[in-house]
């Protein structure tokens, strides 16, 4: 009896061990790196909430349900996919860009890098923040990419964590008539109870064109 | 040894006998399509089972619905984290339905139980049924394919591009929902339907105007943005020569409505505008404003809105308090004599306000706010609704805050904080924004228990819609005269001041306030393009933010204040993030499966 209970208990085993494993795909092993870039400069973008995404498409299949990749707030990327050639395309009307659907093709195979070139309403550049007491001051230079652009706000933006962006922060100063050039920004935080329990502080300034879904923004500063 | 023989030859014996046909019975679940449309009857509880299948949106059967938008917040379990709206919020999608609806059709033609008049009739309603579902479509996808009433078959082998429809315009499906309507005015029934459950001319005639006036507000509001959404094809967009033509069209049938003189805007209680209100849009004996529901019949058809969002202090079952309407709506209504709708809870120097009572705080306000918002020391079904977030003590000159429990009581046997809240905590069952619902709360006895539920009824369209889409027609045409009379009609039967001009912030808001948890604000904010600048996603900002109040009652024995009430407005703690409708949430995401199924769909902008 005990031997037959044994060998029932050893074929059950062997039943429970080999059940996986043979059926499955491989995981795709090759990593396609890539950043959104100006001139080949990366920009700064929102990076919660699959804000700004792109679209992985692959001829030669049934379907053309494109693969999603969320673009982080430093402009960078990543997708795991399988060797092959991609083709690359920014989500339609997406982005604080001139929408351009041209596609970009990548021929993946191994770890890939690619550069998704757009051309941005407007980009800023010389931008300081800083703490000084309970209020944050801010400059920058708005400089206008495409003649035709307007500018709809101007935001401070401030945070507890380093992810800071039009729908995360914990203060924010608007600048609604953003001139094209220099422009200065000050946000007092006094008041702010959600300031005074962080115990870290991050700011950034964001740019938001008229008829954009998205803002352009600065690096990701550390104030406190 | 025998006898085992004996056995076996009668099992065989008996096993051969066994096809005498008792069991070739003809089932009375499957009925062919001859054994239906051969009985008037038979004919009328199919059409039923289509008008149970057309509820969508915003709606007492999903108490949450009313939590999205700028409307209510949620009371129970933990907090509601919406921050952004879904790619598919409120899609529909069923041509499942339209087909169903196209089969009827066919036989119907054919049948020769009916009358023909009624055929027509009964023909008229399943027509207006599908427009009703192409409307909803539309209304957040755009353009859609039209089928018109071909019944589509599929035949092993055949060709499938013949069955693959591509997406008509936006205009084109506003059009065809219009001319529908048109067409099956003539059909219907002037005479209204009991408990304005079954379409009528009328019913058709509010689709066509409410069909145009979206068109309308599309071909005109769109084309105001900096950057209009559409499509090459005209699948999203409609061109801007075109607002004219529809607004004329909503004109003309929202007048058709209110002089065909069926239907009335409700004024049987003069001395009492608020529960005059409330019963115009929620009772459905001798009402004369309703012109097309959603009825519910108790046993069977039932809610459980009122079950769920029962003040519990009167609730007669576990459930209580699922949600409750919030501080940004009740701002929304204006006092009889002031357009400014703020609740003054401070003075100038940032003092409190005393008031005597809770209500004192409400008093002179907008009577529609009574009829559709129970707010702190309102009554409901006879006695008043406390609500009473804790006490407000004097230490040193200061105000403090005491708080408790639902229901506790101080040393002095004083009321805390009330059984129904406010309250700032995660427990369930009690309210946390100082407000109840009180349109489509029903006051029937047991309607709030889980056995019973209530038979409310949702109104899809009434009387006072025709006066309002007339007003902002007559408005977008130029005649603000005829404008202004319009919407005092509707402000006068509230009980409001009337106004001497008409502008299209007055439209806006009036459209809000009368018509609150009806399905109507989410569309209107989309059709006007004023969803991502009024939802803008700012912290604490007066509008995206989800806003609550608080009353206290002061704790102070010998200062003159003692017992008085004073209140506090605070972001809701219960939403956290301020709403944030995006460009790409004014038309839904086309699933990329029905792309698969047939690539002659485009997608939407955006997506």
């Amino acid at each position: 009896m005990k031997i037959i209970s044994n060998i029932l208990s050893f074929f059950l085993l062997a039943v429970l061990f080999t059940g996986c494993g043979l059926d499955n795909y491989e995981e795709p092993q090759s990593k396609l790196m890539g950043k959104v870039t100006y001139n080949g400069e990366t920009l700064g973008l929102r990076g919660t909430n699959e804000s700004v995404q792109l679209q992985i498409y692959q001829d030669g299949y049934a379907k053309h349900d494109p693969v999603a990749v969320y673009v982080n707030q430093d402009g960078t990327f990543e997708a795991m996919l399988f060797d092959g050639e991609y083709k690359l395309v920014t989500r339609n009307n997406n982005g604080p860009w001139v929408n351009d659907r041209d596609t970009v093709l990548v021929n993946v195979k191994g770890t890939t890098d690619c550069e998704v070139e757009v051309t941005p309403y407007f980009t800023i550049s010389n931008e300081s923040i800083s703490l000084s007491g309970n209020t944050v001051n801010a400059s920058l230079s708005i400089n206008k990419i495409v003649s035709t652009a307007t500018v709809s706000s101007v935001m401070l933006l401030v945070s507890k964590t380093a992810f800071v962006d039009e729908g995360t922060y914990i203060a924010r100063q608007n600048l609604t008539t953003g001139a094209i050039g220099a422009s200065t920004l000050s946000l007092d935080l006094s008041n702010n109870t959600d300031v005074a329990k962080a115990t870290q502080l991050y700011a950034r300034i964001g740019v938001k064109a008229t008829g954009a879904d998205q803002a352009i923004y600065s690096d990701v500063v550390k104030i406190k | 040894m025998k006898k085992r023989y004996f056995l076996a030859a009668a099992a065989i014996l008996m096993s051969m006998n066994s096809c005498s046909g008792f069991l070739d019975q003809d089932p009375d679940k499957i009925l062919t399509d001859n054994q239906v449309f051969s009985d008037a009857t038979m004919i009328k509880s199919v059409l039923a089972n289509y008008y149970g299948r057309v509820t969508w949106g915003q709606n007492i059967s999903d108490s949450y619905s009313y939590t999205i938008i700028d409307e209510a917040a949620k009371s129970d379990g933990g907090p509601d984290t919406r921050q952004d709206f879904e790619d598919d919020r409120w899609r529909v999608y069923d041509y499942t339905l339209i087909r169903n609806i196209n089969q009827f059709l066919v036989s119907l033609r054919a049948t020769t139980a009916l009358a023909k008049s009624e055929q027509l009739a009964i023909e008229g309603e399943a027509r207006f049924l599908r427009a009703w579902t192409y409307f909803n479509m539309c209304r957040g996808m755009g353009g859609m394919p039209i089928v018109g009433d071909e019944v589509f078959e599929y035949v092993g082998g055949m060709d499938i591009t013949t069955l693959q429809y591509p997406r008509s315009t936006e205009a084109e499906m506003y059009d065809y929902i219009i001319s529908e309507c048109s067409e099956i005015a003539e059909y219907l029934t002037e005479t209204p339907s009991t408990n304005a459950a079954r379409a009528t001319k009328w019913a058709a005639l509010m689709l066509k105007a409410r069909a145009a006036v979206y068109a309308g507000s599309i071909a005109n509001y769109n084309n105001k943005m900096a950057n209009p959404i559409k499509t090459a094809g005209g699948e999203v967009g409609i061109s801007a020569d075109k607002a004219a033509g529809y607004y004329q069209t909503a004109l003309a049938a929202a007048k058709e409505v209110i002089s065909g003189g069926k239907y009335s805007l409700q004024l049987t209680k003069p001395d009492d505008r608020g529960k005059n209100f409330y019963e115009a849009i929620c009772v459905k004996e001798n009402n004369s404003e309703v012109i097309w529901s959603r009825d519910y019949i108790y046993p069977g058809q039932t809610t459980g809105f009122t079950q769920s969002n029962i003040p519990a202090s009167h609730a007669e079952d576990i459930d209580r308090c699922y949600a409750g309407p919030i501080l940004n709506l009740v701002e929304a209504f204006e006092y009889v004599n002031d357009r400014n709708g703020e609740i003054k809870v401070k003075d100038e120097n940032g003092n409190y306000i005393f008031y005597e009572n809770p209500e004192d705080a409400f008093a002179k306000k907008d009577p529609r706010l009574w009829g559709s918002i129970i707010y702190p020391g309102a009554e409901f079904k006879g006695s008043e609704v406390v609500l009473q977030a804790g006490q407000k003590l004097l230490e040193n000159g200061k105000w403090v805050t005491l708080t408790g429990d639902a229901d506790s009581k101080d040393a002095n046997g004083l009321l805390i904080t009330s059984v129904n809240g406010p309250a700032v905590n995660n427990n369930q069952y009690i309210n946390k924004s100082g407000f109840f619902f009180r349109k489509f709360l029903d006051e029937t006895p047991q309607s709030s228990t889980r056995g019973r539920g209530s038979d409310m009824w949702f109104p899809r369209f009434r009387i006072a819609e025709a006066y309002l889409i007339a007003c902002e027609a007559s408005f977008e045409l130029g005649n603000n005269g005829q404008a202004t009379d319009y919407i005092n009609a509707v402000r006068e039967r509230a009980g409001i001041q009337d106004l001497s001009s008409v502008s299209f912030d007055d439209i806006v808001r009036e459209n809000r306030v009368e018509f609150a948890f009806e399905d109507h604000r989410y569309w209107d904010m989309k059709r006007w393009r004023l969803a991502d600048k009024v939802w803008n996603g700012v912290t604490n900002d007066v509008n995206a933010q989800q806003w609550a109040l608080f009353p206290y009652k002061v704790n102070a024995p010998g200062t003159p204040n003692d017992g008085k009430w004073v209140f506090e407005k605070q972001a809701d703690h219960m939403s956290p993030y301020a709403r944030n409708f995006q460009l790409k949430n004014y038309y839904n995401f086309i699933n990329l499966d029905w792309i698969n199924n047939n690539p002659k769909f485009v997608k939407n902008p955006y997506q």
